[in-house]
This record gives C-alpha cells, structure tokens and sequence, in this order.
C-alpha cells in the first residue's frame, strides 16, 4: 500500500480555483495544515470563501492542482467514499440555516448518528458539554423557525466541534460579528489543536469579532497572488 | 422562380423547426425518464445495503410512514366513505335493476380493488405528503441546508429519497388497506339502508372475497406499494430538482402533481398488462 503523500492534515498543492467573482486572473493557492495548526484566511467575497471551503471538504474539484484531507487527494476517491471522509470533518458553516422538517437537536445530532455507532447517552452529554461552552443552557430542542439566531449560531458551533473532527472549517459572517463567541471559539479551538484537530477560518475580515482571541499559525488573505501573509488588526 | 423558393423555404423550415422541437422534447422526456429509473433502481440496491439503515434514517423512516399512514388516515376513511357511497351503491342498484345481483363481487373486484383504490391512494399520498415533500426538499438546495449536509458526509439519497420513498410506498399499502375496508363498509351499510342488498355483510363480504382471484390478493397490493414509491421518487426528485430561487417554489407542486399523476397511471397501466 502506498503511503500517503502529505502528512498534513489538509493540503493545497496548486489549486486554481474553478473561477473566482471578485478576480479575473486565475489564482494558484498552496497551503499545508499539520495537526493542531489554526489558519485564518482572508477572504473577500462570500462566495469564493463558499467555494474554497467546498474545494477543501471535496465537494468540488479544484480546475488544477491537488487538495488532499490526511493525505489522500479528494479526486482519487469516488462520491460514496467522499461522503464517509468527511465524517472526519467538522464544519460551522451557513449557521443560520438548518433543516425544516428536524428539530436543532436532531440536525445537530444526526451526522454524529449516521456515522458512528456510539451510544446516544454520551454523544448528547458530550454536545450538552459543548452547548454550554458556548453559552446555551443545553441543545435547543424546536425547530429552527422558532429558535433565535444567537442559539442558532451556538448550536451550530456545538455541531462543527462535535465528535473530535480532525479538521474543523468555519466560514459564516454571523458568526464573525458574535463578539460574545470570542472566548468560547477560542476555548473550543484550543481544545481541538490540543486533540489534534486543524482549524481552516475563512472570514472576510480578520479582525472578525469572535476570531479576536484566537491564535492563529497561519494568517493569510487570498489575493491575485494567491494565499499570502496578512497582519490581524486588533 | 425566385419567389417560388422564397415561398418554400418558411414553410420547409417550419417543418424542420417542428420536428426539431418534437425530436428535443422526446430526448427530453426520454432522459428524464431513464434518470427516474436509475433513482429507483438506485434507492432500491442502497435499501438493501444493511449499513444505510443508520439511526437518523430509521428516525426519518418512522416520521415519513407516521405522516403518511397516520396522518392521512381521516382522509382515507372521509374518501372511502365518499366512494363507498357512490360507488357501491350505485353497482348493487344497477346490477339489481339487470337482474345480474350475483356480479356484484366481480364488479367491486375490477373496479375496486383492481383500479380505483390505488389511483385513488396514490392521489392521496400526493395530496397529503406529496405536496409536504416538495416543499420542504424544494428549500434545501436554495437555503443551503444540502450543502451542510453533504459537508457533513451525509448521503442525500439515503437521508432524504429513501425514508422517503418506503415510508410512502409501506403508508400507500396500509391507507390502501383502511380506504377498501371503509369503503366496502359504507358501501354496504348504504345499500342496506335504501333496501337494495337483503343479505347480511358477511355474505357481502363472502361475495366480495369469492370473486377474487389468487392474483388479486398479490397485484393490488404490490400495484399500491409501488405507487407509493413513485409518488415519493416524483416528488423527491421534482423538490431537489429546484437548484435555485428564479425556480419559483410555487410552480415545484404543479409539475411534482402531474409526474406524479403520470407516474401512478404508468404503473397502474403496467400492472394491468403484466395482472
């Protein structure tokens, strides 16, 4: 069996991006995260963060170049396989919305289910856990028609760290602006980088709020030149 | 001469126009019907698989059958009641007025229970949960929630088509079931009532049950369990379809009702050619 190529736990290797709305030249990104590394990037426009992060979770292949999640390339693995790698990957995105026909509780719990066998008792103690890190006196339980945005946001949160993902992605402008998420994030990505987990926040602006304390290996901004270093304002 | 050609071409390229529209529309329809099977197919060989059976999709199994066969359940036994009314009423007078009272069983089997229950249950899933699916997986590429799912590893197909799909097609098979009984009932009681039948419901049912054949006892029901099934495909595949919001959600339930309804008349036709 061949080893893996990278040992990163997410790897960019000249990907050019399919095509980008705030820039006309093709961009060629390279980034290499290792276990525990937290990268902050800069991404103006919400739909190219969208669409990174779908590049980086294999959802879409990159025009050129290699994206690989603990060393295997997304490409080489077909759509089934896909889906079981990313049970491996936890995600705070689009926090806002949520199923209609599922309670908060249920989506939140339910990729948590769907992969893995362990019992109910612990993975809801263990998202209960995490609820109250970020403030919530424990899951919501309606439906997120009913459910206030500031728990969305929180509930949301508890569903991209639950169940120890090895790699973490977070992209949602209501989540940068929670000033009062600043501490709990940085807790909760602490945790992670000390379990072993990669941390990719892609933010529009890196001074975001809930970002504030949070310390990050890599600050970059995706520009004409690609991923470069960038300085957080504080 | 020069207006002679002029005067052919418009027409020669009317007629081409026509049937490039007639030859698209068929590719169309064609390709649309071969990727239907292929999601049926597709559902069914992931059904098999034990590993799909994951908690959450057993939860949304027994939520999806729940408000199919429960929820409809006042609509099934209102319908029935309504057509046992008029349909039984109206065979057990007329067959009376021919002097032909003993047809009354095979009458009620052919109509019945051969062709009207499951036109009638497939209508019925559409009405109640049909028009609920569309609507709600018509929102979940538009408000994004698919896209958190798929970033989550979850099957689309196997969380949201399959629940679905055998949760109608076990619900069409029990609605079936409550809407013959009910109307078979009525049916009686009616005509009881108005002094059409003087045999008591136990010979009624005898009659009922003696004109059936071996196949009657496995075609219809499989017929309803599989229109069921369709109706569910229809409408997951019409709600998903939606990728973006100049798709207005308005327009997803006429076009989920009439592949549904096209769908329940293929399968109803077929089984009458293959019963």
């Amino acid at each position: 069996m061949a080893l893996p190529l990278s040992r990163s736990v997410l790897s960019l290797q000249g990907v050019i991006p399919a095509e980008r709305r705030l820039s006309a030249t093709p961009t060629r990104l390279d980034l290499e995260l290792p276990r525990g590394a937290v990268a902050l990037l800069q991404v103006d426009d919400e739909a190219d963060a969208a669409a990174l992060i779908d590049l980086c979770v294999g959802l879409s292949d990159p025009g050129a170049g290699r994206v690989r999640f603990l060393g295997v390339d997304w490409t080489t693995r077909n759509a089934r396989e896909r889906l079981t790698r990313r049970r491996r990957i936890g995600a705070i995105v689009q926090a806002g919305v949520w199923p209609t026909h599922m309670t908060v509780l249920e989506a939140v719990l339910m990729a948590r289910f769907y992969h893995f066998n362990r019992p109910p008792a612990e993975v809801i103690a263990d998202a209960t856990q995490l609820a109250r890190l970020f403030g919530l006196p424990g899951l919501p339980v309606g439906r997120s028609e009913t459910t206030p945005l500031r728990a969305l946001i929180r509930a949301a949160c508890v569903r991209g760290f639950l169940g120890s993902p090895d790699l973490i992605v977070v992209q949602d402008q209501m989540l940068d602006q929670s000033a009062g998420l600043a501490v709990p994030m940085a807790q909760a990505i602490s945790a992670a980088c000390d379990r072993g987990a990669t941390v990719l926040w892609i933010t529009t602006n890196l001074g975001a709020r809930a970002a504030e304390f949070v310390h990050a290996n890599h600050v970059l901004r995706l520009g004409d030149a690609g991923l470069v270093p960038a300085r957080r304002s504080r | 001469m020069i207006a002679r050609v002029a005067g052919d071409r418009p027409s020669r390229f009317r007629f081409r126009r026509f049937l490039a529209a007639v030859g698209s529309r068929t590719i169309v329809g064609t390709q649309r019907l071969l990727l239907f099977i292929s999601l049926a197919a597709t559902v069914v060989i992931v059904a098999a698989r034990r590993s799909t059976w994951q908690g959450p999709v057993r939860t949304e199994f027994m939520r999806v059958l729940h408000g199919v066969a429960v929820r409809s359940l006042p609509t099934t036994i209102a319908t029935g009641m309504l057509v046992g009314f008029a349909l039984v009423t109206q065979a057990v007078y007329w067959l009376e007025q021919t002097g032909t009272t003993g047809l009354v069983g095979p009458v009620i089997v052919v109509l019945l229970i051969r062709e009207l229950v499951p036109i009638l249950i497939g209508l019925i899933v559409f009405g109640r949960s049909g028009t609920a699916t569309l609507i709600e997986l018509g929102e979940a590429q538009t408000k994004g929630w698919l896209r958190v799912l798929e970033i989550q590893g979850v099957d689309p197909l196997v969380l949201l088509v399959l629940p679905r799909a055998f949760g109608f097609a076990i619900g069409a098979f029990c609605l079936a079931t409550v809407l013959l009984l009910t109307t078979l009932a009525t049916g009686y009681l009616v005509a009881h009532a108005l002094g059409l039948v003087a045999y008591s419901m136990w010979d009624f049912a005898d009659l009922v049950v003696r004109a059936m054949k071996v196949q009657d006892f496995i075609f219809p029901p499989l017929k309803c369990i599989t229109i069921g099934f369709v109706v569910a495909l229809a409408c997951c595949a019409t709600g998903l379809g939606r990728r973006d919001e100049s798709d207005e959600l308005q327009r997803l339930v006429p076009r989920g009702f009439v592949r549904s309804a096209l769908a329940i008349l293929v399968v109803n036709s077929l089984f009458d050619l293959v019963g």
